[in-house]
C-alpha cells in the first residue's frame, strides 16, 4: 500500500507541474458546459461530464505514455506491477475529483429544477471511468496523437450518436445520458440511475481489466530469468 | 591560480585517476619552490599535467585488472535473439562474479543493449537462460527518468521500491551524485531542465540506489565531461571492491583496460 501511495504522490507531483495542461484541463469542460447552457441547459449537464471525461482520459493517456520509460526501472527496483498502475490511477482519480467538485458547485448554483444528487453521481462515475479508459488506450496505442484521436472520436460519437442506437449504449460514457435523463427530467424514474450505474460499473471493470492485463504483460518477469 | 590552488587541483585530478597524489604533488611543489615559476607556466593546467603523470605510470595502473574470485552473480547461457531474419545474438554466454567488472563491447547493432535488457529480464530471448543471484540495478541508455520530477523525488520513488525510507534514499542518492561531481543534486530542478550529462548522472545514480548486487549499465557516461567520466570509473571500482557484479555496455575502446573481463559481441569477434 505504501509503495502504491508513493507512486500516486509522485504522479500527482508530475501532473501538478504541467501548469498549461492543468489550465486547459480546468477550462475545457467549462467550454462544453456553456456550449449548451443557453438553448438546451439540460444537455449542458451531460456535456460538462463528457468534457471532464475527455480531459481526464486524455491526461491519463499522457501520464501512461510518460510513465513507460521509467516503469521497467521501477519494476526492477521492487515495485509490483499493480502498485504502478494503481498508484497512477489513484493520482488521476484525485485529480478528477479536484476537477469535478467545482463543476458540481457551478451546476448547483447555476441550474434550477435538476436533481443534484444524480448530477453528483454522474460526475463521480465520470471521474471513476475516464482514467482507466485513458490508461487502457495508452496501453494499446503508445503514440499520443493516435490515442488522443481515439479518445476524441469516442467522446464525439457519444455526443452525436442517436441514443436509440445500440452503438451509443456500447460507448464508455453512455451512463452520463442514462443518469442525465433522471437528473433533468422530473418525470423520469430511478431505473435510469440503476441502468446508468450498471453501465458505468461494467465500463470501469472492463477498462481496469484491460489496464491490468496490458501492464502485467508489458512489465512481466520473463520466464528465461531465474533469481536465486 | 595560486600555487596551493594548483597543487590542490592536481591532487584532486590524480585521485580521480586512482593515483596516490603524495609523490607527484610533493615533487611538483618542490620544483615550483626551487624554480619560483608560476605553476601554469611550469606545468600547464593541472588536468593536463595529471593526465601526463598517469600516462607515465600506465604500467602501474594496470594492476586494477585482477582475476575475479567472488561467487557468480549473473550467468547468461546460450542467449539467442533474432529480429525478423536478422540474428542479433547467437548463443552468447556471459558470466559475472561478485567483485568483477565486465565490459560488453561490439559494433553498432551487435546486440549490446539487447543482451543487457535480456539479462535484466526486460526482454525475452528466443532461447537461452539467465540466472541471477541477488538484486539488480539497471541503467538504460536513455530514458529511465521522469521529466517533471526533481532528483530528490526520483531518489525517493526508486528508493521506496527498494524499501528505503525517504531520508535514506535521498541521502544515498545525493552521496552517489556527489561522487559523480554533481554535489548539488538536492537543489536540482525537474529532470527536463537538466543538461544531457547531468540527466545521465541521475540515470546512473538511480541504477545504484538500494545497493543492488548486480549492476547493468548501458553506456551510462553519455554526455559526461572528462572529469565526470573518470569519476564514473572511480565509482565503478569502488562498487566492484564492495563486491558488486557489474556489466558496462561500451563502445569506447579506452575503457577496455578498466574492466576485468571483456565480451565482444561483434559477429566473428573474440568472445
Amino acid at each position: 500500500m505504501k509503495k502504491t501511495l508513493v507512486v500516486a504522490e509522485m504522479a500527482l507531483r508530475e501532473v501538478s507541474r504541467r501548469r498549461g495542461v492543468l489550465v486547459l484541463l480546468a477550462l475545457l469542460p467549462l467550454a462544453f458546459y456553456y456550449s449548451r447552457r443557453g438553448e438546451a441547459y439540460w444537455q449542458s449537464v451531460r456535456f460538462v461530464s463528457l468534457g471532464i471525461g475527455w480531459t481526464l482520459s486524455t491526461a491519463a493517456l499522457f501520464a501512461g505514455n510518460a510513465a513507460r520509460g521509467i516503469e521497467p526501472r521501477l519494476r526492477l527496483s521492487g515495485y509490483a506491477t499493480h502498485q504502478l498502475y494503481l498508484g497512477r490511477l489513484v493520482a488521476l482519480w484525485t485529480l478528477g475529483l479536484a476537477l469535478a467538485v467545482p463543476y458540481f458547485l457551478l451546476i448547483r448554483f447555476d441550474l434550477d429544477d435538476v436533481r443534484y444528487d444524480a448530477i453528483a453521481l454522474i460526475l463521480a462515475l465520470t471521474v471513476a471511468v475516464a482514467p482507466p479508459l485513458g490508461l487502457a488506450v495508452a496501453a494499446v496505442l503508445p503514440r499520443e496523437l493516435e490515442g488522443m484521436l481515439v479518445l476524441l472520436t469516442v467522446v464525439a460519437m457519444q455526443m452525436m450518436l442517436n441514443p436509440d442506437k445500440a452503438a451509443a449504449h456500447a460507448l464508455p460514457f453512455w451512463f452520463t445520458r442514462e443518469i442525465g435523463v433522471y437528473a433533468v427530467e422530473s418525470g423520469a424514474g430511478p431505473d435510469h440511475v440503476v441502468r446508468g450505474s450498471i453501465h458505468a460499473a461494467i465500463a470501469l471493470a472492463v477498462f481496469l481489466t484491460l489496464v491490468a492485463i496490458a501492464a502485467t504483460l508489458r512489465l512481466r518477469r520473463r520466464p528465461h530469468v531465474s533469481i536465486a | 591560480m595560486t600555487v596551493d590552488d594548483w597543487l590542490a587541483a592536481l591532487a584532486a585530478e590524480l585521485r580521480r585517476r586512482r593515483v596516490d597524489p603524495a609523490g607527484p604533488v610533493g615533487e611538483a611543489a618542490a620544483h615550483l619552490r626551487d624554480s619560483g615559476r608560476p605553476p601554469l607556466l611550469a606545468f600547464g593546467p593541472p588536468v593536463a599535467y595529471a593526465a601526463a603523470i598517469v600516462d607515465s605510470l600506465r604500467g602501474a595502473t594496470l594492476e586494477l585488472r585482477r582475476p575475479p574470485s567472488g561467487e557468480v552473480r549473473l550467468r547468461a547461457t546460450k542467449i539467442t535473439k533474432r529480429y525478423g531474419r536478422s540474428t542479433v545474438l547467437d548463443g552468447v554466454d556471459l558470466s559475472v562474479r561478485a567483485g568483477e567488472v565486465v565490459a560488453l563491447i561490439g559494433a553498432n547493432g551487435s546486440g549490446k543493449s539487447t543482451m543487457l535488457r535480456i539479462c535484466a529480464g526486460l526482454l525475452s530471448p528466443d532461447s537461452g537462460r539467465v540466472e541471477l543471484s541477488g538484486t539488480v540495478g539497471y541503467c538504460p541508455q536513455d530514458g529511465g527518468t521522469a521529466d517533471f520530477l526533481t532528483a530528490d523525488e526520483h531518489f525517493m520513488l526508486v528508493g521506496a521500491g527498494r524499501g528505503s525510507s525517504r531520508a535514506a534514499a535521498r541521502a544515498q542518492g545525493r552521496a552517489a551524485a556527489a561522487a559523480l561531481d554533481w554535489p548539488g543534486a538536492e537543489r536540482a530542478g525537474e529532470a527536463r531542465h537538466l543538461s544531457g550529462g547531468t540527466r545521465q548522472k541521475l540515470n546512473l545514480v538511480l541504477g545504484q540506489l538500494g545497493d543492488p548486487d548486480v549492476l547493468l549499465l548501458d553506456e551510462p557516461y553519455q554526455g559526461f565531461d572528462n572529469g565526470t567520466y573518470l569519476d564514473f570509473w572511480q565509482q565503478v571500482w569502488r562498487l566492484r571492491d564492495a563486491g558488486k557484479a557489474i556489466v558496462v555496455v561500451t563502445h569506447r575502446l579506452s575503457e577496455l583496460e578498466r574492466a576485468d573481463t571483456v565480451l565482444d559481441l561483434t559477429p566473428g569477434g573474440p568472445r
